[in-house]
């Protein structure tokens, strides 16, 4: 990604269409995100190994990769649960403060939530450096630039009231309970 | 055609203020996942979606303004983002066929 001679054009590449979804262990309280292609996200809960996991909710979302037009290279986001907007709900978090300093300099601060294993881990900064370089070569806006950085900028990922971006509200598209 | 241009040849109701940008094309579709993955800066988008993860996933994608169809009541912090990121959010009663219909006849097109 970072080496070679290639001035990459990347673009979206092996989009996918499914359901983020969020687990609780009532055991522990942690909670952890995955993503699932399955037509109804799964709401059994489950034990894996001293954790047992509830369901606590779902949206659609995508996941995807990105390939170099002009090059060919293949960077997996496998990993990406989701781009987050920070909505300033905490003036002591890091990722409150770069967004607020970040917007008034017209930069767009997007956070990068990716778990690994279940637990919230940041993706590599090359793949940080891709999706930045990718979303701001989609903008025309003069001066407009979009930046992502990792999600653990964040003071606190389970009281963090940041905008993740997914399907939420879909109705039509939800199981009837998740919809009432 | 501008942001306001449009909105006077539409006679379309903006929810905040005006912020004029370029439009280049539209976009039609009410799951945020396609704007991500498909829609081009400056495109108008039209939805029935007014969640504010809505003005999120247009600022990402420099959507130029964002038309709610069928007459959906905007919720007041989707209003407040919207002017955040400088966008503009429009309301119309009619629905995303029918002011597609008129963004074509406006001359804007799919781009």
């Amino acid at each position: 990604m970072a080496s070679g001679k290639c001035k990459h054009k990347w673009k979206m590449t092996n989009v996918k269409y499914g359901f983020l979804v969020n687990e609780k262990c009532y055991h522990c309280g942690m909670l952890r995100t995955y993503f699932t292609f399955e037509d109804v996200p799964p709401k059994e809960e489950h034990k894996e190994g001293e954790h047992y996991w509830n369901y606590a909710g779902s949206a659609q979302s995508i996941k995807f990769d990105m390939k170099c037009a002009e090059c060919g290279e293949v960077v997996s986001f496998e990993k990406l649960m989701g781009l987050m907007q920070c909505m300033y709900c905490d003036d002591r978090c890091y990722f409150n403060t770069i967004s607020r300093i970040c917007e008034s300099q017209n930069i767009w601060v997007y956070g990068a939530i990716s778990f690994d294993v279940g637990h919230e881990a940041d993706l590599a900064p090359e793949k940080l450096v891709v999706l930045t370089d990718y979303f701001t070569s989609r903008l025309r806006t003069p001066g407009k630039k979009i930046i992502v950085l990792p999600g653990s900028l964040r003071k606190n990922e389970e009281t963090c009231h940041g905008l993740i971006l997914r399907d939420v509200g879909m109705l039509s598209l939800e199981p009837e309970e998740e919809a009432a | 055609m501008t942001v306001k241009e449009l909105a006077d040849k539409l006679s379309l109701k903006a929810v905040n203020d005006i912020h004029d940008k370029e439009i280049h094309g539209v976009f039609i579709s009410d799951m945020l996942s396609d704007v991500m993955a498909g829609a081009q800066a400056g495109n108008v988008w039209v939805t029935v979606q007014t969640h504010k993860n809505t003005v999120a996933a247009a600022n990402l994608v420099d959507i130029s303004a964002i038309i709610i169809a069928r007459g959906k009541a905007v919720p007041e912090d989707t209003v407040q983002m919207a002017e955040r990121v400088g966008l503009t959010v429009f309301t119309t009663d009619l629905d995303s066929f029918q002011i597609a219909v008129k963004l074509y006849e406006a001359g804007i097109k799919p781009a």
